[in-house]
C-alpha cells in the first residue's frame, strides 16, 4: 500500500509581528521586533515587564462576522482567527460539507484560558468567593479552543489537543500528519495557540529564565527568554484531496520526530542526547538525508542552557555539515510563544520554501564560542529553500522536530 | 504496518485502590470508591461527596531522590506505570529505553499546585512566586516525572481533552506501536481532585446533586443528579503482538481498533444529537474491522450526568438497534467517579474483564434509563471477545477504543 503523502495548502497567524500571514513574511523578511512592554496585564510587581504581546487584539476584528466570541479565552480567538485566516488561504472556508466528518482539529495548548482563569482566582482570594465570575473558567482547559473551532464550523472530525509545553504545537502538526495518513481524516486544522498570563508570566520569572530586555537568542550575552503569545495554523491535507480539488500546494509535511531527556523537568540534557534523537527520528521520518536540509529553524529560546545545548545537537547531528546550514531564531522577533511556537515556526518554515527566503536571527550582536553556527545576524536572506528542519524543546524533556519540504509531485527536492 | 497492538500490563492508583489485584477484587465485588470528601472542608459546598485515593504509599513504587520533586499527580502516575511495566513482566534498561516512551491522558493535571502558586502570586506578589513550585504547574509534569523515574527516552506526549482524554491518549499510542515507531508506551491517563478545582466544578453545576435530591454518581439512572468527581491514575503497558511474544509475555487483550470524533457544542455542554459518538464507534468498528453484533461488552463513559448518559444511551440504542442480542452494557464510574482522565483506569478495568470474562456492576444504577441490558448491582460473568470502551467529554470530543480477546 503506497504510503498517503501529507501536504499543507493552507497558512494563518497572529503574533507580535503580524495579525496576518502576508503581514507576518513580511516582518520576518524585515526582521521587524515584536517585543516590548507588557499591558495584557500589570507588570509593576514583576521584575521584568516585556514581552512579545500582540500589537492589535480586536476580536471582532479577527473573528469572522456570525461568529460569536461568548466565552472564548483570548487564547481561544487567537486560535480560531489563525484557523480561520488558514482555511480562507486553502480555499476551505467555510469547510464543505461533504468534508466535516472528514476535517479534524489537533491543537498544541499551554496556558489555555489561564488569563481569564487567574483573574477570576484573584477576585476569589480577595472576595472569598463571594462575586466571582466563575463563568470565565469556562473556556479554561486547553481542549476549549479546538471546541470551539469544530463547533463554530461544524466540524466531526478527530480532534486532539496537545500538552506538552513548548512542543505542543509541534506534536500537534505530526499527529495530524498521522491522522491523515491512517485515512482518519482528509483535512486536519493543526497549530497551537498561547496568550500572555499572569501565571505563566510569574512562573518564568521564578525560574530567573527571562531577558528583562529582549531575548538575543545565540548571543554570548543572552540572559533567557521573551515570553510571547500568539497562534499559528496550518491546513494538512492529503495529497490526493488537495491535487483532486486543485487546491495551491505551499509544502510538504515530510516527517516528525519525538523523544524525551528523561534528565530533569526544566533543564535541558547538556550532552543534548534528546534533542540529537528527535532530529535524527525526524529526519529518518521523513526520509530525508542530514545532508539535504537548506535551513534549520531552531528551538532558540535564548536561554544560556538551551542555545549552547542545541547547537552542540546540530552538530552532532550534521557533523560538518552544520556549520554550513542557515539556523536562525525566529523567537528572537516575536519571543517564545510556548505552546504555539511549534506551530508558528511550522508556519515560518512553510513561508520560507514557499518564498525562498531563510528569516533571520535579531538581537544577536556578540558570539558565543559556543554557539558557532550560522544564525542568520545579518538579517534575512534569498534563498532556495527545499528543506526545513525545526525543533522544538519542552519542559519535562519533551523534545519534537519537524521536517517540512517543498512540494513537487516526484518528492523530495535536494542538491 | 498491520501489527496487532496488545495490552500487556495495566496499573492504576484508584478510589477503589492501588493495583490490579486490590482494584479488581473491589471492583467485582461491587464495592464503591466513594464517600464524604476528607482532604479539605466540604461544608461550604453543596456537594460533599468525592471519589478519593486513601492509602496509595508512592514509597512503594518511586525512589526517594524522585519522589521529593513530585506532586501527588506525578506520584500517582509514576507509580501506575511502574506498576504497568513489571505487570508486563517488561525491564526498562540502556538497550531499550530510547524505543520505550510514554503518552498520557491529563485533563486538569496538578490543580492542587497551580491554585498554590496562583495563591502566593496574587497574594504574596510575583517576588514570592516560588521556582520550587513551577516544573509541577505544567500539564506534561507527570509524563516527564515518569519518564525520569523508569529511565526511558522515548516519545512522550500528553493529551488533553477532559473526559476522553485518556481514551484520545490511548487511542495515539496503539496508533504509534503500529507505525513501528516505538517498542513499548505506557498509555493511559491521570487527574486528581482539589479544593478550588471543586469548588469550580460545584459552581459550573457539574457535580451531583444538581438539581437537589439525594447526592451521588448514577449512572444512567433515571434519578441521576450529575456525576461524583474522583481522581486517580490508571496506565497500560502497550507493544505490539509480535513484540511481547518475543520476550513471553501473555498478553491481556488487544487493542483491535478505535474512532475519534467530534460534534458541535460549547466547551462546557454537551451535543444532543448522537451523531457525534455514533461516528466514534462506527470509526472504531471500522478500524478492527467488526460489526456492532461482534461487540459483548460496553465500558460506557456514562458519569450519572443528565446530558452526557442520555447521549451515549441513544448512540448506543442506534448503534445496536439491529441486535437482538445486544451486548451488555456497564459503567464503573459509578464506582470511581469522574476522574475526567479516568480512561486508562476503565481500559484497564476492560483488559480484566476479557482475562477475568467478568463484567463490573454499576453502583447506583437501578432504573435505567432505556431497556438495554445494562448490569446493575452484581457482576455478570460472560464470554467477552470484544469490548468497546468510550470516552466522550464536553465539549463534543468522542474517542471510542475496541479491545479483543486474544485467541488461544
Amino acid at each position: 500500500m503506497e504510503i498517503e503523502r501529507v501536504v499543507i495548502t493552507g497558512l494563518g497567524t497572529i503574533n507580535a509581528i503580524a495579525g496576518s500571514v502576508p503581514e507576518f513574511y513580511g516582518a520576518l523578511r524585515n526582521g521587524v521586533c515584536g517585543i516590548g512592554p507588557v499591558t495584557v496585564f500589570d507588570t509593576t510587581d514583576f521584575k521584568t515587564h516585556t514581552g512579545g504581546q500582540i500589537k492589535r487584539f480586536d476580536p471582532q476584528e479577527m473573528i469572522p462576522a456570525g461568529f460569536s466570541t461568548k466565552r472564548m479565552s483570548r487564547s481561544d480567538i487567537m486560535a480560531m482567527a489563525a484557523a480561520v485566516e488558514a482555511l480562507k488561504h486553502a480555499g476551505l472556508f467555510p469547510v464543505p460539507d461533504e468534508l466535516l466528518a472528514d476535517t479534524g482539529v489537533v491543537i498544541g495548548g499551554g496556558a489555555g484560558g489561564m488569563l481569564e482563569g487567574e483573574e477570576a482566582y484573584r477576585q476569589y482570594l480577595k472576595d472569598k468567593g463571594k462575586g466571582v465570575r466563575f463563568s470565565r473558567f469556562s473556556s479554561f482547559c486547553c481542549a476549549s479552543s479546538a471546541d470551539h473551532i469544530t463547533s463554530r464550523l461544524g466540524l466531526m472530525g478527530p480532534k486532539t489537543t496537545f500538552m506538552t509545553a513548548c512542543s505542543s504545537g509541534a506534536t500537534a502538526m505530526g499527529y495530524a500528519r498521522d491522522l491523515i495518513r491512517a485515512g482518519m481524516a482528509r483535512v486536519v486544522i493543526a497549530g497551537g495557540t498561547e496568550p500572555l498570563s499572569r501565571i505563566t508570566y510569574a512562573t518564568f520569572n521564578a525560574l530567573g529564565a527571562v531577558d528583562p530586555e529582549f531575548c538575543k537568542p545565540f548571543d554570548k550575552n543572552r540572559r533567557g527568554i521573551s515570553l510571547g503569545e500568539g497562534a499559528g495554523i496550518l491546513i494538512l491535507e492529503s495529497l490526493n484531496h488537495a491535487l483532486n480539488r486543485g487546491a495551491q500546494i505551499h509544502g510538504e509535511f515530510l516527517g516528525y520526530g519525538v523523544s524525551c531527556d528523561a534528565h530533569h523537568m526544566t533543564a535541558p540534557d547538556p550532552q543534548a542526547s534528546g534533542a540529537v534523537r528527535c532530529m535524527r527520528t525526524a529526519l529518518l521520518d521523513a526520509g530525508v538525508h542530514p545532508e539535504w536540509v537548506d535551513y534549520i529553524n531552531a528551538h532558540g529560546t535564548a536561554t544560556p542552557a538551551n542555545d549552547r545545548m542545541e547547537t552542540l545537537g546540530i552538530k552532532e547531528v550534521f557533523g560538518k555539515k552544520a556549520f554550513q546550514i542557515p539556523v536562525s531564531s525566529t523567537k528572537s522577533m516575536m519571543g517564545h510563544t510556548l505552546g504555539a511556537a511549534g506551530a508558528i515556526e511550522g508556519v515560518v518554515s512553510v513561508l520560507g520554501i514557499f518564498q525562498r527566503f531563510i528569516p533571520p536571527t535579531i538581537h544577536m550582536t556578540e558570539p558565543d564560542p559556543e554557539c558557532d553556527l550560522d544564525y542568520v545576524v545579518e538579517g534575512s536572506r534569498d534563498a532556495e529553500v527545499n528543506i526545513v528542519l525545526s525543533n522544538s524543546f519542552a519542559f519535562g524533556g519533551n523534545n519534537t522536530s519537524v521536517v517540512f519540504g517543498r512540494f513537487t509531485e516526484k518528492g523530495i527536492v535536494h542538491e | 504496518m498491520n501489527e496487532s497492538v496488545v495490552i500487556s500490563g495495566v496499573g492504576m492508583v484508584t478510589p477503589l485502590g492501588t493495583g490490579k489485584d486490590t482494584f479488581s477484587r473491589r471492583l467485582f465485588k461491587g464495592d464503591s470508591g466513594i464517600s464524604e470528601i476528607t482532604s479539605f472542608d466540604t461544608s461550604r459546598f453543596l456537594s460533599r461527596l468525592g471519589a478519593e485515593v486513601h492509602g496509595f504509599i508512592p514509597k512503594d513504587f518511586i525512589s526517594v531522590k524522585n519522589l521529593r520533586r513530585m506532586d501527588r499527580i506525578s506520584r500517582m502516575t509514576a507509580a501506575s506505570a511502574r506498576m504497568a511495566i513489571e505487570d508486563a513482566g517488561f525491564g526498562i534498561d540502556a538497550s531499550n529505553r530510547d524505543r520505550v516512551g510514554i503518552i498520557l491522558g491529563v485533563s486538569y493535571g496538578s490543580t492542587d499546585v497551580a491554585a498554590q502558586f496562583a495563591g502566593i502570586l496574587f497574594t504574596e506578589g510575583p517576588g514570592m512566586a516560588s521556582p520550587i513550585l513551577v516544573p509541577n504547574t505544567v500539564i506534561n509534569a507527570p509524563a516527564g516525572h515518569t519518564s525520569i523515574e523508569l529511565g526511558f527516552r522515548g516519545i512522550n506526549s500528553t493529551v488533553n481533552h477532559r473526559e476522553a482524554s485518556a481514551e484520545t491518549a490511548i487511542a495515539y499510542a496503539a496508533a504509534e506501536i503500529k507505525n513501528g515507531r516505538a517498542d513499548v508506551l505506557l498509555a493511559g491517563g491521570a487527574d486528581i481532585l482539589s479544593e478550588f478545582f471543586f469548588e469550580i466544578m460545584t459552581h459550573f453545576k457539574a457535580v451531583s446533586p444538581v438539581n437537589g435530591g439525594a447526592e451521588g454518581a448514577r449512572p444512567f439512572d433515571s434519578q441521576r443528579n450529575g456525576p461524583v468527581i474522583g481522581e486517580g491514575a490508571g496506565i497500560l503497558c502497550i507493544e505490539s503482538m509480535a513484540h511481547a511474544r518475543a520476550r513471553g509475555a501473555a498478553p491481556y487483550c488487544e487493542i483491535a481498533g478505535w474512532g475519534l470524533s467530534s460534534s458541535p457544542s460549547s466547551p462546557t455542554d454537551w451535543p444532543s444529537d448522537p451523531a457525534g459518538p455514533i461516528l466514534a464507534i462506527t470509526r472504531a468498528l471500522e478500524s478492527a474491522k467488526i460489526t456492532p453484533e461482534d461487540i459483548d461488552y460496553v465500558s460506557a463513559a456514562a458519569n450519572g450526568g443528565r446530558k452526557l448518559d442520555h447521549l451515549e444511551a441513544e448512540a448506543l440504542s442506534a448503534i445496536f438497534a439491529g441486535e437482538s442480542q445486544k451486548p451488555f452494557i456497564s459503567s464503573i464510574k459509578g464506582a470511581v467517579g469522574e476522574s475526567f482522565s479516568s480512561g486508562g483506569i476503565r481500559t484497564a478495568a476492560m483488559a480484566i474483564s476479557i482475562r477475568e470474562q467478568t463484567i463490573p456492576p454499576t453502583l447506583g444504577l437501578e432504573n435505567p434509563i432505556k431497556p438495554l441490558p445494562f448490569i446493575l448491582k452484581i457482576k455478570k460473568e460472560t464470554g467477552i471477545n470484544y469490548g468497546l470502551v468510550n470516552g466522550f467529554s464536553s465539549g463534543g470530543t468522542f474517542a471510542s477504543l475496541i479491545l479483543k480477546r486474544i485467541d488461544e
